[in-house]
C-alpha cells in the first residue's frame, strides 16, 4: 500500500512532467489552440501570405507571445489575451488579403469594362456602316426600279402613239374607223388583222392592262338596231383578240349605238367619224374609267 | 546582492509605473478606430465585430475608472483588434460587392452588344 503511494507520487512528480517536457509544452489552452489553428490555416493560404504579409506578421507575433507566456506557465489571462489578439489579427489578415484582391479585381474589371465599351462602339460603328450600306443599296435599287418603270412608261407611250392612240380624260384611247367592218356588218374584214395584232401585242407586253372595247354608229337607222350593231362589232373585235391569246377577262365590251357622237351626223364626213370602235386602255391597275356623260 | 536589489526595485518601479497610469491614449485610439469603422459601414458589414469593440471599450473605461489600469489596457488592446477587424471586414465586403457589380455590368453590357449584333445580322 505504501509502496503504491510512493509509486504514484513518483509517476505524478517525475514521469508526467518528463513526458510533457518531451512532447513540448502541453498545448491545451483552448483559446490558444484555436488561435494556432486559425493562424496555420492563414499561413498556408498563398493569397494571405502575398496580399497581407504585415497583418499576418502581427498575428504571428501575438501568437508567439501567447505561446511564450504559456510555456513559462504565465498568467492564463495573459495567454488568452494574446491568443485573442493573434486570432483577431489572423482574421484581419484574411480580410486585408480579400480587400486587396478585390481592389486588384476592380482595376482589372474596370479596364475590361473599358475594352468592352470600345468593342461595343466598334460593333455599333460596324452596324451603322452596314445599315448605311443597306440603305444605299435600297436607294440604288429603288432608283433602278423607277428607271425601269419610266422606261416602260415611255415604251407604252411610244407604242400607243404608234397605234395612234390619243390621251383622253379616261386615259389612252385608240380609235378605229369603220373601215374594219363591211357596211352593216359585224364581221371584221382582212384590213382589221393589222390592228388586232397590234392591240394583241400591246396587251401581251403590258399584261397589267385591260381594255374596254366600245362600239359606236351614226344616227342612220333605228337606235336599237344601231346599239345592237355596235355591240356586235365590239364583240367581234374581242373574239379576234381572244383568238390571238388574250384572256377574255381582260376585255370588256359595250355597244353605245348612236350615243356619244364625236361629229355631226348631218353630213357624210361627220357620220364617217361617228362610225367607230374605241379601245380604252386601263391604268396599270387594270381599271378602265367609265364614261360619265 | 545590492545589484540584485537595485534591479528588482527598478523592475518593480517600471511595472508599477505601467499599471499606475490610466491608458487614456489607448482608449482614445480605440475610440477613433471604432469611428473609422463606423464611417466605412461597419454597422452593416461587420455588426458583431463593431458591437464587440464597443462593448470592450466600455469595459476598458470602467476598469480604468476603477484604477485597474493593467486590465483596462489589455481590454482596450482587444477592443482595438475588434475595431480593426470591423473596419477591414467592412472595406473588404464593400470592395467585393463593387467587384460583383462591375462584373454584372460587364456581363449586361456584353449581352447587349451580342443582342445588337444579332439584330444587325438579322436585318442584313
Amino acid at each position: 500500500m505504501k509502496n503504491f503511494q510512493i509509486k504514484a507520487f513518483f509517476i505524478a512528480t517525475i514521469i508526467i512532467p518528463l513526458m510533457a517536457g518531451c512532447g513540448g509544452p502541453p498545448q491545451n489552452n483552448p483559446l490558444l489552440m484555436e488561435a494556432e489553428r486559425a493562424y496555420s490555416q492563414a499561413e498556408s493560404d498563398s493569397l494571405i501570405v502575398m496580399k497581407a504579409p504585415v497583418a499576418l506578421k502581427e498575428a504571428e507575433e501575438a501568437l508567439e507571445q501567447s505561446q511564450q507566456i504559456w510555456k513559462e506557465k504565465g498568467e492564463k489571462d495573459l495567454v488568452e489575451h494574446y491568443a485573442y489578439i493573434a486570432h483577431q489579427k489572423t482574421k484581419i489578415a484574411r480580410e486585408t488579403a480579400q480587400l486587396n484582391a478585390a481592389q486588384d479585381e476592380v482595376e482589372r474589371a474596370e479596364s475590361e469594362r473599358k475594352e468592352v465599351l470600345i468593342e461595343a462602339r466598334k460593333a455599333e460603328a460596324i452596324a451603322a456602316e452596314q445599315r448605311a450600306e443597306k440603305a444605299l443599296t435600297e436607294l440604288q435599287e429603288e432608283r433602278e426600279e423607277a428607271e425601269k418603270a419610266r422606261q416602260k412608261a415611255t415604251e407604252l407611250a411610244d407604242r400607243l402613239s404608234e397605234m395612234e392612240a390619243r390621251q383622253s380624260d379616261r386615259g389612252m384611247v385608240l380609235t378605229l374607223s369603220d373601215v374594219l367592218f363591211d357596211f352593216d356588218s359585224a364581221t371584221l374584214n382582212s384590213g382589221a388583222n393589222k390592228v388586232v395584232n397590234e392591240v394583241s401585242a400591246f396587251l401581251k407586253e403590258f399584261n397589267d392592262r385591260t381594255v374596254q372595247i366600245e362600239g359606236f354608229t351614226d344616227s342612220i337607222g333605228s337606235a336599237a338596231y344601231n346599239k345592237d350593231l355596235s355591240q356586235r362589232r365590239a364583240d367581234a373585235l374581242k373574239r379576234a383578240l381572244i383568238e390571238t391569246g388574250i384572256a377574255s377577262n381582260r376585255i370588256t365590251t359595250i355597244g353605245y349605238g348612236e350615243e356619244f357622237p364625236v361629229a355631226t351626223n348631218m353630213n357624210e364626213a361627220g357620220r364617217q367619224q361617228n362610225r367607230r370602235v374605241e379601245i380604252v386602255i386601263s391604268n396599270e391597275n387594270g381599271v378602265v374609267s367609265q364614261r360619265t356623260e | 546582492m545590492r545589484q540584485l536589489l537595485l534591479l528588482t526595485s527598478f523592475l518593480f518601479i517600471t511595472t508599477a509605473c505601467a499599471s499606475t497610469k490610466p491608458p487614456n491614449d489607448k482608449l482614445t485610439q480605440v475610440e477613433s478606430t471604432i469611428q473609422q469603422a463606423e464611417q466605412v459601414g461597419a454597422e452593416n458589414y461587420a455588426p458583431l465585430e463593431i458591437r464587440e469593440a464597443r462593448k470592450k471599450l466600455a469595459e476598458a473605461r470602467e476598469l480604468s475608472a476603477k484604477e485597474n489600469y493593467e486590465k483596462a489596457k489589455r481590454t482596450a488592446d482587444r477592443a482595438m483588434v475588434d475595431a480593426e477587424l470591423a473596419q477591414m471586414k467592412s472595406l473588404s465586403e464593400k470592395a467585393q460587392k463593387a467587384v460583383r457589380q462591375l462584373r454584372e455590368s460587364i456581363r449586361v453590357l456584353q449581352e447587349e452588344i451580342q443582342n445588337n449584333l444579332d439584330k444587325t445580322e438579322n436585318r442584313s
